[in-house]
Order: C-alpha cells, then sequence, then structure tokens
C-alpha cells in the first residue's frame, strides 16, 4: 500500500458516508441505464430490469468491496470495539471505578513528579546554547570546589584556548536603593562586562555594559532586572540612560534584563557544590534574584590571589568537548601552582556543566522520587491486570463465543485492548488533571532550590509523558487477561462454560502479587530510611536555642557609615533602644548568622608557632558579632568570657572567641585562653573564650572551627550586619517593634529577611523533609495497593475452591483447616514477595545513600521491621476471605454453579 | 468466512488483470467515458464471447484509480445526467503499455506452448 494510498484510506475511515452514497448513486444510474438498453433491445419492462440486475451482479458485494478497499479494515471494527468496550465499562461501574481510580492515582502521582522534573532538570536552561556553558571553580587537593580568585580568573582568561568567552561575577554586593515610602535593600552583582553576550541575554530594554564601562572610574553604571524596573521605577521606558542613586552613589541605567531571565533558582545553585553526602543536607540560601547589576572593574588593586570571591562562567568554543577544556584547565592549573605557590600550590581548576551545576542537590533526590513514582504505577498496573484477569475468567464463555464465529486471537487482542486502552485513557485524562491540581496545591510547599517547579504550565512534553505511560500501563494490564485467554481453546472454554482459570492465569496472578508486595516492600524500606535519616537530621543539637529568636537584615550605606566604627556606633544605638523594651530580653549582631547561607573565612597565624610552609594555611570561619549575640543565641561559653560593651570600645585591646572545634584543632590539650593570634591585620587579638560549636551551614553540616571577633576589630567594613533578638513577644508584633526601633535611630535603614531562627531551621531542611513526605506518601500508596492486590489474590482463590472447601468440609475438615489451607497459600505469596523486596531492596538503597543522613543503607531495623510490618498487615488482608471460606456451607458450596 | 472470501478473490483476480486491461486500453483509445459506456465498450467487441458481470468494471476502475491509473471527475452523460467520467492519466498509459507487453508475451509463449 502507497504511502497516498494510506493517508486516503485514513481520510476515509474518519470521513463521513457521502461516498458511499455517491457511488451507490452510480451504480444504480448504471443498472437504470442498462435497463433502458434492454427496453431499447425490445424486452418488457420487468424483464429489462430483472436482466440488467442480472447482467450487473451483486451490487452489495461491490459496495462492501469497496469499502474495504478504501479503509482501514482494524480502524473501522475500532469504533465498534470502543462502543463496545464503553458499553461495558458501563455495565460494571465497580470495576470500571475501582480500575480508574488505581491508575488514576498512578498515572497522576507519575504525571505530577515527572512536571517537577520537567521544570527543575530537564527543561534547557534560559540561555544560548546552554550545554556549552560551563562553571569554572578552584579545586583543592582533596578535590573540594571553592570559589576563585580574581588573579587566577585573569590568568585563566588569558591562557585557556578551549573557551570563546569567560565572563566572572561577584555575588557579594547589594545596593541600597532609596525612595519616598521604603528604603530597599537590593541584592546586586558585580560581572565582567561581556557576562550577559556570553549566556546571549536579548535586553527588554537598553543595551549591555561595554567593555570601556569595565574599567575602575567609568563602571558607574547599571542594569536592572525586570522585577525592579517594574517595581521601583514604574516600569518607565525612559529610565535607559537616566541616574539612580545607588548607596548613595550616582549610576546610569544602561539596560533592562527580560523578565524571564533567572541565574539560577536560588542562590546556592551557584555556591562551590562538592558531591558529598553532607552536600544533601546543606542550607540553601532563599532564592535571592540579583536585582542591580554593575560591572566589576578589576584594577590591579583587586587582582588579588589571597581572596577568593568570584564566580566564572565560560563558553566552550564550538566542537570543543569538555573534556578537552578540562585537559588543558590541568596544564594552566599546573603551570599557575608552578608560578604562585603561596596561594595556588595543589590547586587544580574544575570545569562543571551550567546545568549540572544548577541541579546539583536536587537531581538525586527527583530521580528517586522518579523511580519510586514509576514502581508505584507498576504496582496499580498489577492491581487493574487483577481486575481485567478477574473480569477475563468471568467473559470466558462471550470469548468463546466470539472465537467459535470466526474471530481470529488478532481480533480479540484488538476487542481487549480497546478496553484497557479506553480504561487507561479515561484515567489518564484524569491522572492529568489530578496533578496539575497536586501541583498548584503543593507550590507554595516546595522547598527553595525546587520552587522552580511553581511555575509549573502543563506543557507538550508533560502532556506527551502522560500520554506514554498511560498507553503504556493499558498495554500491560491489557495483556495478563490476553495470556490468560490465550492459552486455552475455544471449545474448552464453552464446555467449561463458568468454571475457574487454568494453571496458567492462576499463576500469572500469583506472580503480579508477589511483585506487587516486593515493589511495595522496596518503596517502604526507602521511605524507613528516610524517614530514620530525617528523624536524625532535626534532632541534631544545632548549638544554639531557635526557639523565641527573631532575626534581620539591615542595609548601611556606605556614604554614611563608611568604616566598622560608625557601624558599631549604629548597632550601640539599635541594641539600647530595643533593650529599653520589657518584652526584648537580649539582643545582638552578627554578620554571618547561621543557615543564612552567607560565611566567610581567614588564614591566620598563631603567635610563638614556628612558620608553616608556602601554601598551607591556619584557617578558621571568621565571624564578626556584638556583645550580646552569643547570651542571645544562647551559644554555651565553654571556657573563658563572652564579649562585653568594653571590648568594642574604642582603643580597647584587640580580642577573639573561639569556638571548641577551633581550640582542639589547633591547641589541642593547651588552654587557648590568653593565646594570640593574627589575621586580617597585623595587630594581635588576644583569645578570651572558648564557645560550642554551632552549625552553621545547617543540621547536616560539620562543625568548622570558628572565630568571633567584635564587629569593630574585623578586617572587613561590615556594612549588611544582622540581627537577633530574643524575645518573649511573638513574630509579628516582635518584627514591627524590630522594625520601629531601626527606624528610631535611622529612618532610612532598610531592614528585610525578618525570620524568627525556627523558620530558618525550618527551611533548612525542606528539601530532606519534602522528599521524605513525597516518598512516605507514595510508599503509603504503594502498600496500600498492594495489600488489595494480596486481597485480591486470596479472594478470588476462595471463590474458586469454594466447592472444594465444601467437599473437604462434608468429608470432616474443620473450619482451622480450611483457615490453615487458604492462609498457607497467603503466606508464600507474602513470603516470596517479601524475600524478593528484601533482596531488590539491598541491591537499590545504594543509589539514595547519598539522601541518608548518619543511616547506614542497609540498616538493619529498617530491613528488620518493615518487612515484619508489611507481611502482617497482607497475611491480614487475606485473612478476610479465608475466614470467609470457613463459613461456607457443605450444602450450599456443592450446589455451586 | 475466510475460506469463501479467498475462493472468491483468485477467481476474480484472474479475471481483473485482464479486466484492468481491457478497461485500460479502451479508456485509452475512447477518451473518458462513464462506466455504463465502458461496459458497452466491452460487451461491443468482447461479441459475447466474454461473460461479462457489469458490476465488476466498478471494482476495478476503484482499484486502478487508487493506484493513479486512472481518475474521475463528474459531468453530464448523453441525456444531461449526473455520471461520473473516468479518463486515463499519464500513469495509466505507462501501465498499459507495460501490461500490453507482458500479456502479448505471455500469449505469445502460451500460444507457442500449445501449438507445438
Amino acid at each position: 500500500m502507497s504511502l497516498p494510498n494510506l493517508w486516503q484510506r485514513i481520510r476515509n475511515t474518519a470521513r463521513d458516508r457521502s461516498p458511499d452514497v455517491e457511488f451507490q448513486a452510480e451504480i444504480e444510474e448504471h443498472v437504470r441505464l442498462l435497463a433502458e438498453h434492454y427496453r431499447g433491445q425490445g424486452m418488457t419492462e420487468e424483464e429489462a430490469c430483472l436482466a440488467a440486475r442480472r447482467q450487473f451482479g451483486n451490487q452489495t458485494l461491490i459496495q462492501e468491496d469497496r469499502r474495504a478497499k478504501k479503509i482501514i479494515p482494524v480502524i473501522e471494527s475500532l469504533q465498534g470495539d470502543l462502543v463496545y468496550a464503553a458499553r461495558m465499562l458501563r455495565k460494571n461501574p465497580g470495576f470500571a471505578v475501582a480500575a480508574a481510580v488505581t491508575l488514576t492515582l498512578g498515572i497522576g502521582a507519575n504525571t505530577a513528579i515527572f512536571s517537577v522534573c520537567n521544570a527543575v532538570l530537564f527543561k534547557p536552561l534560559p540561555f544560548y546554547e546552554p550545554d556549552r556553558i560551563v562553571m569554572l571553580w578552584e579545586q583543592t587537593a582533596t578535590g573540594a570546589v571553592m570559589t576563585v580568585a580574581p588573579a587566577n580568573f585573569a590568568d585563566w582568561r588569558n591562557e585557556s584556548r578551549s573557551f570563546s568567552e569567560m565572563a566572572a561575577l561577584n555575588p557579594n554586593s547589594s545596593f541600597i536603593l532609596p525612595s519616598q515610602n521604603e528604603t530597599a535593600r537590593l541584592a546586586g552583582a558585580a560581572v565582567s562586562s561581556n557576562f550577559f553576550s556570553l549566556l546571549g541575554v536579548r535586553f527588554a530594554l537598553g543595551r549591555n555594559f561595554l567593555a570601556e564601562e569595565d574599567r575602575p572610574g567609568a563602571n558607574h553604571v547599571a542594569i536592572l532586572s525586570y522585577r525592579v524596573w517594574q517595581e521601583r521605577f514604574g516600569a518607565d521606558r525612559d529610565i535607559i540612560g537616566r541616574q539612580v542613586k545607588l548607596n548613595d552613589t550616582s549610576y546610569t541605567v544602561t539596560g533592562v534584563l527580560p523578565a524571564d531571565f533567572r541565574f539560577g533558582s536560588s542562590a546556592a545553585d551557584f555556591q562551590p557544590r562538592n558531591q558529598g553526602v553532607v552536600d544533601q543536607f546543606l542550607v540553601n540560601a532563599p532564592g535571592d534574584q540579583f536585582d542591580i547589576w554593575a560591572p566589576i572593574a578589576l584594577n590591579a588593586e583587586k587582582l588579588q590571589r589571597g581572596t577568593h570571591p568570584l564566580r566564572v562562567i565560560a563558553r566552550l568554543k564550538p566542537g570543543v568537548p569538555l573534556a578537552q577544556a578540562q585537559a588543558e584547565l590541568n596544564v594552566i592549573a599546573t603551570h599557575l601552582a608552578h608560578q604562585y605557590p603561596a596561594d595556588n600550590r595543589d590547586k587544580g581548576i574544575a570545569a562543571v556543566p551550567l546545568k549540572e551545576q544548577a541541579t546539583g542537590t536536587v537531581r538525586v533526590a527527583l530521580q528517586m522520587l522518579l523511580i519510586a513514582v514509576g514502581l508505584v504505577l507498576l504496582i496499580a498496573c498489577a492491581n487493574v491486570a487483577n481486575l481485567f484477569l478477574s473480569r477475563a475468567a468471568a467473559r470466558r464463555s462471550e470469548m468463546a463465543v466470539r472465537v467459535a464465529l470466526g474471530a481470529g486471537r488478532g481480533r480479540i487482542a484488538q476487542q481487549l485492548l480497546t478496553e484497557s486502552l479506553l480504561l487507561a485513557g479515561i484515567a489518564g485524562t484524569a491522572g492529568f488533571f489530578l496533578a496539575l491540581i497536586v501541583i498548584s496545591v503543593l507550590s507554595p510547599y516546595l522547598p527553595a532550590d525546587l520552587s522552580r517547579a511553581g511555575g509549573v504550565r502543563p506543557d507538550a512534553r508533560i502532556l506527551a509523558f502522560t500520554a506514554s505511560i498511560s498507553v503504556a500501563s493499558g498495554i500491560v494490564f491489557g495483556l495478563g487477561p490476553l495470556f490468560g485467554t490465550a492459552r486455552a481453546q475455544a471449545g474448552e472454554w464453552l464446555k467449561a462454560s463458568n468454571r475457574v482459570a487454568g494453571g496458567g492465569q492462576s499463576l500469572l496472578r500469583n506472580g503480579l502479587a508477589v511483585a506487587q508486595i516486593a515493589i511495595a516492600l522496596i518503596l517502604l524500606i526507602g521511605t524507613g530510611l528516610m524517614v530514620r535519616s530525617f528523624v536524625k537530621l532535626i534532632h541534631v543539637a544545632p548549638g544554639y536555642r531557635s526557639e523565641g529568636v527573631l532575626t534581620g537584615r539591615l542595609s548601611l550605606p556606605r556614604s554614611r557609615y563608611p568604616d566598622n566604627h560608625q557601624i558599631a556606633v549604629f548597632e550601640r544605638g539599635l541594641l539600647e533602644q530595643l533593650e529599653g523594651s520589657p518584652a526584648i530580653q537580649s539582643a545582638g549582631f552578627t554578620t554571618y548568622l547561621p543557615l543564612s547561607g552567607s560565611d566567610n573565612g581567614w588564614a591566620f597565624l598563631i603567635e610563638g608557632r614556628p612558620p608553616l610552609p608556602t601554601g598551607i594555611f591556619n584557617f578558621a570561619k571568621y565571624r564578626p558579632v556584638s556583645a550580646g549575640y552569643f547570651e542571645t543565641l544562647g551559644i554555651p561559653i565553654l571556657r573563658g568570657r563572652s564579649f562585653t560593651r568594653g571590648d568594642e570600645r574604642e582603643g580597647s585591646p584587640w580580642v577573639v572567641v573561639i569556638n571548641e572545634s577551633m581550640a582542639r584543632k589547633y591547641w589541642g590539650a593547651e588552654d587557648p585562653i590568653g593565646q594570640r593570634l593574627r589575621f586580617g591585620s597585623a595587630t594581635w587579638r588576644t583569645v578570651i573564650g572558648v564557645v560550642g560549636d554551632v552549625r552553621h551551614e545547617g543540621l547536616g553540616g560539620e562543625m568548622k572551627p570558628e572565630m568571633y571577633v567584635p564587629m569593630e576589630h574585623a578586617p572587613n567594613v561590615e556594612s549588611g550586619p544582622t540581627i537577633v533578638v530574643r524575645t518573649a513577644l511573638d513574630a509579628g508584633s516582635a518584627s514591627a517593634q524590630l522594625r520601629e526601633s531601626v527606624s528610631a535611630v535611622d529612618r532610612t535603614i532598610p531592614v528585610d529577611r525578618i525570620e524568627t531562627m525556627d523558620q530558618l531551621l525550618s527551611r533548612s531542611v525542606a528539601q530532606p523533609r519534602f522528599r521524605t513526605v513525597v516518598l512516605a506518601a507514595f510508599s503509603i500508596l504503594a502498600f496500600v495497593m498492594a495489600s488489595i492486590g494480596v486481597y485480591g489474590v486470596i479472594n478470588y482463590l476462595v471463590i474458586q475452591r469454594t466447592r472444594e472447601f465444601g467437599i473437604r468440609m462434608s468429608m470432616g475438615a474443620t473450619q482451622t483447616d480450611v483457615l490453615r489451607l487458604v492462609l498457607r497459600r497467603a503466606a508464600a505469596l507474602i513470603g516470596a514477595g517479601t524475600f524478593l523486596g528484601v533482596a531488590g531492596a539491598v541491591l537499590l538503597v545504594r543509589f539514595i545513600t547519598k539522601l541518608l543522613f548518619q543511616t547506614a543503607p542497609v540498616d538493619p531495623l529498617t530491613f528488620a521491621a518493615v518487612p515484619v510490618v508489611l507481611a502482617i498487615v497482607a497475611l491480614t488482608a487475606s485473612y478476610v476471605p479465608a475466614r470467609r471460606a470457613t463459613r461456607v456451607d457443605p450444602m450450599i458450596a456443592l450446589r455451586y454453579e | 468466512m475466510s475460506k469463501g472470501r479467498r475462493a472468491k478473490n483468485t477467481r476474480s483476480e484472474v479475471l481483473q488483470g485482464t479486466l484492468d486491461l481491457m478497461i485500460l486500453k479502451t479508456l485509452q483509445a475512447m477518451g473518458p467515458l462513464h462506466g455504463f459506456g465502458i461496459a458497452r465498450r466491452l460487451e461491443l467487441l468482447s461479441q459475447d464471447v466474454l461473460h461479462l458481470n457489469e458490476g465488476t468494471v466498478y471494482t476495478s476502475l476503484l482499484r486502478m484509480q487508487q493506484a493513479g491509473w486512472i481518475a474521475a471527475e463528474w459531468g453530464a452523460s448523453e441525456n444531461n445526467r449526473k455520471a461520473k467520467f473516468y479518463s486515463i492519466t499519464k500513469a495509466g498509459i505507462r501501465q498499459l503499455a507495460k501490461e500490453t507487453e507482458d500479456w502479448e508475451r505471455i500469449s505469445g509463449v502460451i500460444g507457442r506452448v500449445l501449438t507445438t
């Protein structure tokens, strides 16, 4: 059959019947003419008609022949099958609803998870040829990646040949935008002038930075995010070229980014990311998108090798594979290590595809959920297949009649598949809408790093996914009955009429039940592990008391608060203001709040120790704080004393408080109190106290050496301190009081990110909680479906053997005997399923090792408890029909059928 | 049921092959004709040697239409009734040439076999 011909046939199949009528008319006209022709030869009217008909032959046959030629018979019979299938479903509403609901749940859950994966993992990043964009990191000898020193960035850019462009971004800047009603702090970033052109951004208004604007002195130009342009500048189209005051300095606006421009869904997307277990449990900071962009203007002063503030992106030249670029980077790294041993010793360069970077920690979790939800669908299919098998047995005589009337196996298969696909189609449609509802309901609860899924819209890819899993599951559960029916011969079926299924079918049934138990068990064990891991995670002591603490970030403009002294004066003023209120128990400042996602560290020297070899440093996290910080957050003072106001006074001796880890690591058994160290400046700082460790990066994070210094003596100007307040007030009135107090000291200072410490803690475990809860929901669904599956199989077995039980009981078997008989069969199925499930779980858990916090993948408790619980429930489910078997009245059973 | 259809198919197959050829030739020689006209022409030429169910002409026409050898168009018949006129296409002319050649070759062979 040629292609156009096939197309013609399809069209004819679908089209109305008017060609038939036309053809009929043509034939009739022919016969009429023929009759006329014969009349002309002298026949009578009647004779002529008869002769004409005879001469023409069988009209109906020709018409049918024509139709068969014009259409595809399968499709035509499909219409009949569909009508018939719909009728069958309507006639068995119980069956139809049970099967449709089971499948809808399975398909809906799959579509929902796929939509999230689609939005977060599968959709290409919204940049020009995003696959060729990589992020470059410095890499230590241990393989850990870190942000990049400006001087190194400059060298990489000059020496590499694999990249068409390389650009740097420094996210550590913020801008204060004054306005009549409310001064706002906007997240800002400094970028090289080629940053946006490398990504391939088309500006909504205006233009990118020019290369000459990327120089010190010429760099007072800014690019605005679409959001800020809309909200702060009233979408004014004349904004380009206008001056705006940022941090009390004038900037000329050169461009506005498009509305959909996002660089990462959260700031954490572009943190150096190590592929370790711990990574899955660290805080992902709230997803601030940058609102103000300015040129980075790297000059000799900024081109240092000792500080590491930069994120570097690069575009691979066409045709250069990642491995080749990486090889070149390795050579450059070796060269730089040789040239600058003090800073670059043992430093490598790691190139990470942007996509991988942007989905690092959620990828594993989402893949796990996608697999889990796929398993749920398998169980659902098994349940529906079971329902179909039961019904196939009931429809045996119908099939027998069909075969006897000449239906081939293909024809029967077509009809059965039509029924299962119709059901799958209904369930698929319902599941699709179910998924849309679930996503829109759950969106607000998605953890920050999945927030991209919040705006999930049904697209062609999701529709295609739902359609294909629906069709696939329709075929999967539709095939079961086919295998069941194909074995027997029509004659046997007719004779057997209403008698029970043959061996082939019950084998299939038992297999399905065993598989369901095994899959449900794998999911439950996975859930058990995740729950245990999560419980362990949230029971980790953070090192501070989170309840009753409110935090808020302040932004002090450089123009009026140029140095730490001015800042400290402001802070003291605010603390005094707050402490005047009876509801405030205590208050303090820090620059790097635990769980905030921001952090900093410094290399230091200890007085009196021999000098360290080149390129080796003592390193500790560094935290400028105010007096009252430890007390407010409830960080215990273990030795020595805390900071007092006296330590912050001008001219007071420089002091430092260290944490337990730092004391242990650098002093061991020695007492660090009174020892001196220095960093960031030549002045020695005396250790005056040791405080408890704090899990700064999240509950799953490691304890790292930390040193605290008074704000006044911090080596950097700390313009964005965070205030912490311990109060008995509820969060709402406490934050109102905080805002009030701040504006009492300086009306123009914006306060943002007002959150309680408990909120921060809760959000810090949002992703582990999300994946645990979702997996638990799937497992429970799987568990219920599998239990129903076992019930169904045992129930069927009881119906099947009612007569036999009747005979047994009339021959003297007791109820207990019958009960034992049925339960033994159930126990065999459950035992086999449990065994396979445990074996499968042992094989599969290693894929979720990364997602487990302090929990061994083959956790003995989980592996022992979960199968027992599952087995008990499954056995209980089979007890119900088993019980019914014992109540069989022998007389009725014998007359059965 | 299926057996019956197969038997009919084999019988009409032989007929169809030659019928197609004859109809193509007729259309080439006479120009556009309706089904009735084709049947009359064939009746005339066969001179009662060949008995033809005229309905099968339509089956053949349909098949050749699908193969693209002939085209159909609505027009008015001699006594001004609506009728479908069939005409031979370029592909049909090629087919006719090919089938004529085949026919001559095969009938030549059969003729030789039968006469020796």
